[in-house]
């Protein structure tokens, strides 16, 4: 496995692929209906998706939640990457503590609260994606300024989407010359393949020292330029902040959105009761 | 009115030993397109940030002097305020941009100031730099030459007076340099913007500029009007500037006494041509020119007879992914066949697909569908170590190629790896070629920018291979690294077998190739020998290739000319041929007291028919 | 942050630093999202793969620039970028980040000095692990409803994570901290800042403030806030349950009430940021 993770990475083709998925899933689902959101509706939305479900330990209502998070999810249509790295990361939080109770003598008493655990994990991380996936980057810093998160953070997200291509390029670039200049050790047997991998991490770390030089030369013009044009003194300009945020605008359709929301809640919660007295 | 003024300014990098900027006086009038020429180091760069005030107000050292920019103090003023007087175009303008979208990054510096019709004066700025179709483009979207109008853009959004370039077109092809020149044009005269530069290239001074300045040694030399800077041979060619190759060829010419002394020497091709006009020019069509051609035919022919080609593209089809939309298609069924020890100069504006012919070559892409044979055998399925076996890319941008923290540890490193016996040995006599032994344990990206394209070839030819592949090896430099480059390359011909260079450098192209190919929207528009591709006008209009200034040259005195040197030009000229063969001598004793040219000339043209006769 | 900045790094080199550091760990911590966690038996080892890059930069320059860019950076790329912002619970990361570089850099005064550098470069990710370990602990005790009751649990979770800690430390915390750090900060030192446009750090002009009580005081205030906040984000349940308990047979009406006066202050808040807007 250890073989086959790092074969990946070195492959430059998962690289670009990497790149590809990122830009997509930021600017390739700008016309989504969720991407047409206020910005700052969707993370009121998701700051209820991301709160409520820790505090609830109804399974069908859960559910109900888990189930419109996905529907919003489809509807955002993010990159598959994106999924992929959700599932595993629903595993990882709480797939091993299963393994790890069942080990420490546990039964099956076990997995009812893992399976609860395991559907506020995904209903969060659900509405995580629908938000910060669902949104091209500059709505989602727009919305987070406008609830007062620090402009370095808002700069952040745009300066990271133009970066990543300009960065995955230099890097792609010096891991192919360690990979055409270099020479893996053969991975025949088992000790070369401990070698290899040895090798491999080696050859990661050391492509840092050229990165970060040559990211250094980069970042002096890049903050050089941001001087030029104002960006420190605009951080602390109420009015820049003003201009900047004029052009959020919730409507009609931020309204339908809300209700419906609010509606499939209302029903969940709903839901259980129904099925008693209906029983 | 002035623009800028600067007054006995000297400026000192913390920690440096010696001042960069000594005593500079400057005064650049209001609508003056100035060039600031000099050699690599003296200060042109430092020079220009003085005037936007971020030395010293971000760059700390030991300023003094005053330093006025459209009539307040640069080293005091608000930033802000400076902003809307001059704006900044940097080198590496690629790092300028900071915004994702074209127009997001053109308005940012409006928006930072509070504009409320920021978008407005970005849409104008963009309008002015003739990007207002790529509005709504993403940055990675737009090729060099776009995104470097764009750091002009933003420059201007806030509408300043004063427009500080450095040098502009040294990352551009010769297409995209002249339509940057082209908006700066029009700025200057329509729009009244002083217009600052630092460049190298003459040709492009002598078209577009009003006035130049030589720096030396941290201090301004002279500042003339720029037909007469220009003419300043000596002065030029001291400071590592290359004249335009009309005046030389003017300079020659006056000196073989065709040209009358007192005349100012030419620096464009219409000056050339009023000034040249006169004097006989006889391209020498049969015999020269027939003798190169056979050579490089015979060349040519001598290895097509070999039936397997070093590399062959089979049907190559290649797309990109795009963000939106449907993939973006580059080759299409593309085929060619590269002959064993052929010199292949592969050149195209931006974008038409140099580079990814290159990649694939390289393994770095996979085409979706065709094949790459390299040496009989398809590259699909070969192993880094098989293909670095058979070939080797130097980048274009040679701090990728420096992995280790010295030179020589660069160079070492393949051979290392694959056990070389004598690699210590070969090591040292790479650095040696490429005269690099004093630097072997500096960093490479801590070099100038000629020694670092010294050490990335050094890099690039340590394992011998049977293909060389080379992306603009001449980009970024100035014209004098640039040439001493270009004979490394040259020399470079009896070292190693087949060569492909992806390049815009004309003159490289002249002195390298046996065969171009012309690359044009991922189509092979132009596959010869270095005449049959520029004398092939709709070749070279499709394709936006520029020839050298002295190939045009010759070609406006006689469209028979094929001349790509600047030897190659005077040859033409019966009268300078005869100076080269009465020698130095000759030329010293006879240049005063020539008689009028033409009775010379014309003797010598005779001369020169009777022989060829 | 600005007492010092006269005598030492200017505010755009610091932004440089910023910059720099939250680029490159941002991109590495990107590529590491993608492997999939390493598991050794039961234990999964959360490495933070490439916490060398920080650490080297907060060591050759400004150590908060680089710690607060650096978790900005893992924060922009590897949580936005890819839709995996797990809300609040991210602030603890991004504390317990800053906290660990911060204090590693500080730690070293003079770069050249190789014992310095080592001893740095493992007690900063020692104090983030720890500080991640029991906030860890405090999260699974107060997110799964009766931890005591499931069997197993408890000890799972204090063992998982106490190994967890321990092999963190030895395996990534020696082979991605240490010996990264050891080969990158005596290579880049005297190269990498002229790129900068600063002067390398010695401990005559280092300007850093030094390890004193203070900072460690808000570093541990830091800590806290991470443990409440990573509470906050999950310990809603025991407070409703408290709260029930409290009220009895009234959940309906206090949930009303609650409700209402979240809305409230949404509106209030939404009000009042417009107008402040608006009148800028």
């Amino acid at each position: 496995m250890m073989e086959k993770l790092s074969e990946n990475i070195m492959d430059k083709v998962s690289i670009d692929f990497l790149r590809d998925q990122v830009l997509k899933n930021a600017y390739g689902n700008d016309d989504t209906p969720i991407a047409q959101l206020d910005p700052r509706v969707l993370l009121l939305w998701y700051l209820f998706f991301a709160l409520v479900p820790w505090f609830l330990n109804d399974v069908v209502v859960l559910m109900g939640m888990f189930v419109l998070t996905a529907i919003t999810t489809r509807l955002a249509r993010v990159a598959p990457l994106v999924l992929f790295v959700f599932a595993l990361g629903v595993f990882s939080q709480t797939g091993y503590m299963f393994v790890a109770s069942l080990l420490f003598g546990g039964d099956m008493s076990t997995l009812a609260p893992l399976l609860v655990l395991t559907l506020k994990v995904a209903t969060v991380s659900l509405a995580s994606i629908t938000v910060f996936s669902g949104l091209d980057p500059d709505k989602l810093s727009n919305g987070l300024l406008w609830f007062g998160c620090p402009e370095r953070l808002s700069f952040s997200i745009s300066f990271a989407y133009r970066i990543l291509p300009i960065l995955m390029e230099e890097m792609q670039n010096i891991l192919l010359s360690y990979r055409m200049r270099g020479r893996a050790p053969e991975h025949d047997t088992f000790g070369g393949k401990v070698r290899w991998v040895i090798y491999q991490v080696k050859t990661i770390v050391q492509s840092f020292y050229p990165l970060m030089l040559n990211t250094a030369k980069r970042s002096r013009t890049t903050v050089e330029a941001l001087e030029l044009k104002g960006y420190r003194y605009a951080a602390t300009n109420m009015k820049v902040l003003k201009i900047k945020l004029s052009s959020l605008h919730a409507g009609r359709r931020e309204a339908v959105f809300a209700f419906v929301s609010a509606a499939w809640v209302a029903c969940c919660f709903a839901c259980p009761a129904a099925l008693e007295v209906l029983l | 009115m002035s623009a800028v003024t600067l007054e006995d300014v000297t400026f000192t990098y913390p920690g440096a030993a010696a001042p960069t900027l000594r005593n500079v006086c400057l005064d650049v009038p209001e609508g003056d397109f100035l060039a600031i020429m000099g050699a690599n180091g003296c200060g042109k760069s430092t020079l220009c940030k003085t005037m936007n005030g971020l030395i010293p107000q971000f760059i700390v050292g030991d300023l003094t002097g005053t330093i006025t920019v459209g009539g307040i103090d640069a080293a005091t003023a608000q930033i802000g305020e400076l902003a809307r007087k001059i704006g900044y175009v940097y080198q590496d303008f690629e790092n300028q941009l900071v915004r994702p979208t074209v127009l997001d990054e053109a308005s940012f510096s409006c928006l930072n100031y509070a504009y409320d019709d920021y978008i407005e004066r970005g849409m104008r700025a963009l309008d002015l730099c003739g990007l207002s179709d790529r509005a709504e483009s993403y940055i990675w979207q737009l090729s060099g030459g776009q995104k470097h109008l764009l750091a002009l853009a933003g420059a201007i959004a806030l509408e300043p007076g004063v427009i500080v370039l450095d040098e502009p077109v040294a990352q551009l092809d010769p297409y995209h340099a002249q339509k940057t020149y082209e908006v700066l044009r029009d700025l200057n005269e329509n729009h009244g913007k002083t217009i600052i530069v630092i460049e190298h290239h003459t040709d492009f001074i002598a078209k577009y500029c009003k006035s130049a300045a030589l720096m030396r040694n941290g201090t301004i030399a002279w500042t003339l009007p720029a037909h007469e800077a220009l003419q300043q041979l000596e002065d030029l060619e001291a400071s590592d500037v290359h004249p335009p190759q009309i005046a030389l060829a003017g300079r020659e010419l006056k000196h073989a006494g065709a040209l009358p002394q007192r005349a100012p020497l030419p620096t464009t091709v219409e000056e050339g041509f009023a000034a040249f006009s006169g004097i006989p020019f006889i391209p020498p069509a049969d015999r020269a020119g027939s003798d190169e051609g056979a050579d490089r035919t015979a060349d040519a022919g001598g290895s097509s007879l070999s039936a397997d080609p070093i590399v062959r593209f089979r049907n190559v089809s290649v797309s990109y992914r795009s963000v939106k939309g449907a993939p973006r298609r580059v080759f299409e069924g593309l085929d060619l066949d590269i002959q064993r020890g052929e010199k292949i100069a592969l050149v195209g504006s931006n974008g038409a697909g140099k580079s990814t012919l290159m990649k694939l070559l390289y393994g770095l892409i996979k085409p979706q569908a065709g094949e790459i044979l390299l040496d009989g055998a398809p590259t699909r399925g070969m192993g880094p170590d098989e293909l670095s076996e058979k070939l080797s890319l130097v980048y274009q941008n040679p701090e990728q190629m420096f992995i280790k923290d010295s030179i020589r540890a660069d160079i070492e490193f393949a051979m290392r790896a694959r056990g070389v016996d004598d690699a210590a040995a070969r090591t040292d006599e790479l650095l040696g070629r490429f005269r690099l032994t004093e630097l072997a344990d500096h960093d490479g990206r801590l070099m100038s920018g000629g020694q670092m394209r010294r050490a990335s070839l050094a890099i690039g030819i340590a394992l011998n291979p049977p293909v060389l592949l080379l992306d603009e090896p001449t980009a970024n430099l100035d014209i004098g690294t640039r040439q001493e480059i270009t004979r490394l390359i040259a020399d470079l011909r009896g070292v190693t077998d087949t060569v492909v260079i992806a390049t815009h450098d004309m003159q490289l192209v002249c002195q390298f190739a046996d065969r171009i190919i012309v690359l044009c929207d991922g189509e092979i528009i132009g596959d010869g020998t270095p005449d049959e591709i520029f004398m092939n006008a709709d070749v070279v209009e499709r394709s936006g290739i520029r020839p050298p200034e002295i190939f045009a040259m010759g070609q406006a005195l006689d469209c028979s000319a094929a001349c790509y040197t600047l030897d190659a030009f005077l040859g033409c000229f019966p009268a300078w041929q005869k100076m080269k063969e009465h020698g130095v001598a000759g030329e010293r004793a006879g240049a005063p007291s020539f008689s009028p040219s033409s009775t010379r000339a014309r003797y010598a043209h005779e001369y020169e028919e009777g022989d060829a006769a | 942050m600005s007492t010092y900045a006269e005598r030492g790094a200017t505010q755009s080199q610091k932004l440089m630093v910023f910059v720099l550091s939250m680029s490159l760990y941002g991109l590495a911590t990107l590529i590491s999202e993608l492997i999939p966690s390493v598991q050794i038996g039961i234990v999964e080892l959360s490495v933070e793969f490439f916490l060398f890059i920080p650490l080297t930069l907060a060591m050759l320059f400004d150590p908060l620039s680089a710690a607060l860019g650096a978790a900005t950076g893992e924060l922009v790329f590897s949580e936005i970028m890819l839709g995996q912002f797990g809300g609040l619970g991210e602030l603890e990361k991004f504390l317990t980040v800053t906290i660990g570089v911060y204090i590693a850099g500080l730690m070293v005064r003079d770069p050249r000095n190789a014992k310095q550098v080592a001893i740095a470069a493992i007690t900063g990710p020692a104090i983030q692990l720890a500080m991640s370990a029991v906030v860890d602990i405090v999260k699974v005790q107060v997110a799964v409803d009766d931890f005591e009751a499931v069997a197993g649990l408890p000890e799972s979770v204090f063992a998982t994570e106490g190994f967890a800690f321990l092999n963190d430390l030895c395996f990534s915390g020696i082979l991605f901290c240490l010996l990264p750090t050891l080969f990158l900060v005596p290579r880049l030192y005297g190269k990498i800042e002229p790129l900068l446009g600063c002067k390398p750090r010695t401990p005559e002009n280092d300007a850093a403030p030094t390890l004193s009580g203070r900072v460690i005081a808000w570093s541990a205030v830091g800590f806290i806030v991470a443990i409440v906040v990573a509470c906050v984000s999950k310990a809603g349940f025991s407070i409703i349950e408290w709260e029930a308990e409290w009220a009895e047979s009234q959940i309906a009406i206090f949930t009303g009430i609650g409700v209402a006066a979240v809305v409230a202050l949404i509106v209030a808040f939404w009000a009042r940021r417009s107008a402040q807007l608006r009148n800028a």
